[in-house]
């Protein structure tokens, strides 16, 4: 569903990504990682049109959304969650998660029903549906961030880094839901440091290092890679 | 307390007041109501996160536009007023694409920019402005009946008014609150925030173009030096700024506060009541940073509705 041809992307002079392709393809979970500065966000960002590519493309069913401004690659059907500073503080977590439809024609009709599913996904959010977002803590805000994406009735969904700054019982949390949001005929794209948990969601997955592609397997074949293990892994 | 029946009242007083005082008391208003819409316009910007430094410019050439379409073409005042929205709006529309890639201070100066580089336009385009010694219209709007002129004023700060609070109220809110909140997030949330920032820039403006038309007519005379006064700017954000941000009742109650004090204090002080108007505006800053309006209704507020308390400010 997504295919990234060749895709290169610099800040003025420093060039970030080079010739990077990759593929995603319907229902499958794909992972990219790679260490700090190695390019995750900023490919992510390329793909969402908040950065432009120097050159290369991306391409979503079959168009081209290279250079499609971010509100309309978000109404394509891609959402985005952001790293960190992802939410609406003053807002409760009802508008929060409204707020993710509010603005795509699409799932505004379907408001009430994307609510109550993710309201089966994460319990939490509906117990505290009338709490003010800034108030939750990391883990619940994190969630609140995914089901907000979620609201958008996306067909891809684009993590960036959603385990940073989190405690590790609450990453796995984390991670189990995303398993379950993979079953409903959801893409996802996971870009994280944390190879290790990463790992245990992805279906493929691809290493990122100095912009580049470095290895790219199914998440079996990742896991056993020796430099992978030594590299991310620390065994 | 009611809230509904309090503002009903209140909105009685104001359209009677001109049956129970004068000249004078009603000068007062007319300036205050001035101010307070250029506050509120201020205000409308700065929730989207964009702090604009242009009242006073688009206020100018608003005023400008009004006063030169009634001297050279011989409009009727009434409607040189709604000319003078449309002017700013369409200078407003065509800057907006330039200034509004910009952000933060960036933007701000380059407001406060453009407000002299009107200013300047005008000065030297004095075949058709007066230039330095500006315009003298023949008339001023209403032959000058401070009445009509109170209830001119009053229709136009109650449709401000009514539009900030559609600001509040409808769709745009949350398009609004979440530019400012994080661009990011408000893109791929589906949110055009060009689009976004354009409109509000444009609507504001168009207020600033209005209310400086009304001050033209009103007056019946523009020239650089005061109609480009930095006292359009400074004010209405002192104003904001007093009563509280990002709401509708903060500028109105900066703007009656301020301009009521200030009035008493001349009178009280006529050398130098400045200085303790200045003194009183850094207190309120210092002492109570979200304002005088948020202060005072948290206050009141009741411990199980802070929620709604926050959420309202947002």
């Amino acid at each position: 569903m997504l295919e990234i041809n060749n895709l290169d992307v610099s800040y003025d002079k420093i060039q970030v990504i080079w010739d990077l392709s990759l593929k995603i393809s319907n229902n499958e979970a794909v992972g990219i990682f790679g260490p700090n500065g190695s390019g995750k966000s900023t490919l992510i960002k390329a793909i969402m049109g908040l950065v432009s590519a120097g050159s290369g493309e991306v391409i979503y069913n079959g168009e081209s959304i290279t250079d499609f401004e971010t509100h309309n690659i978000t109404k394509k059907g891609i959402a985005l969650v952001p790293q960190r500073r992802e939410l609406f503080p003053l807002m409760s977590v009802k508008e929060n998660l409204r707020l993710g439809a509010a603005y795509i024609p699409k799932a505004r009709k379907r408001i009430e029903e994307n609510l109550q599913s993710i309201y089966q996904i994460f319990p939490i959010l509906k117990e505290r549906e009338k709490q003010l977002a800034g108030t939750m803590s990391g883990g619940q805000q994190r969630m609140l961030a995914v089901g907000r994406a979620l609201m958008s009735n996306p067909k891809l969904l684009i993590l960036d880094e959603p385990s940073i700054g989190l405690q590790p019982s609450l990453v796995t949390d984390l991670f189990k839901k995303l398993n379950e949001i993979k079953k409903q005929d959801v893409s996802v794209l996971l870009a994280e440091q944390n190879v290790r948990q990463g790992l245990k969601v992805i279906d493929r997955g691809y290493v990122l290092e100095n912009g580049k592609i470095a290895f790219a397997d199914n998440a079996e074949k990742l896991s056993n890679n020796e430099h992978i293990q030594k590299t991310y892994l620390g065994l | 307390m009611n809230k509904k029946a309090i503002l009903i009242i209140l909105t009685a007083l104001a359209v009677v007041l001109p049956f129970f005082t004068g000249a004078y008391v009603l000068s007062i208003f007319i300036s205050i109501f001035v101010f307070l819409s250029l506050s509120l316009s201020w205000d409308m910007m700065l929730r989207t996160g964009q702090l604009s430094f242009g009242t006073a410019g688009f206020f100018g050439i608003g005023a400008y536009a009004s006063a030169l379409a009634v001297a050279n073409l011989g409009l009727n005042p009434i409607l040189s007023i709604i000319l003078g929205g449309l002017f700013s709006a369409i200078i407003a529309f065509a800057l907006g694409f330039v200034v509004l890639r910009l952000r933060e201070i960036y933007f701000a100066i380059t407001t406060l920019a453009l407000t002299h580089v009107f200013s300047v336009i005008i000065r030297n385009l004095s075949d058709i402005t007066g230039g330095a010694s500006g315009t003298i219209l023949p008339n001023a709007i209403f032959n000058g009946d401070p009445k009509l002129i109170y209830w001119a004023i009053l229709l136009i700060t109650f449709m401000v008014i009514g539009i900030s609070e559609m600001f509040k109220r409808t769709k745009i809110r949350f398009a609004i609150n979440s530019i400012r909140n994080d661009e990011t997030t408000a893109k791929s949330s589906g949110i055009d925030v060009f689009k976004y920032l354009l409109l509000v820039f444009v609507i504001t403006s168009a207020i600033q173009g209005v209310i400086g038309a009304f001050y033209a007519q009103q007056f019946a005379f523009v020239n650089p030096e005061s109609t480009f006064s930095l006292n359009f700017l400074l004010l209405p954000i002192a104003m904001a700024l007093v009563g509280g941000i990002y709401t509708t009742s903060g500028p109105i109650i900066g703007a009656l506060i301020l301009g009521l004090i200030s009035e008493y204090l001349k009178l009280l002080i006529p050398y130098g009541h400045l200085v303790v108007y200045g003194v009183i505006i850094v207190l309120v800053v210092l002492f109570l940073p979200e304002g005088i309006f948020k202060s005072v209704k948290k206050l009141f507020a009741s411990k199980d509705n802070v929620g709604s308390d926050i959420n309202a400010q947002s």
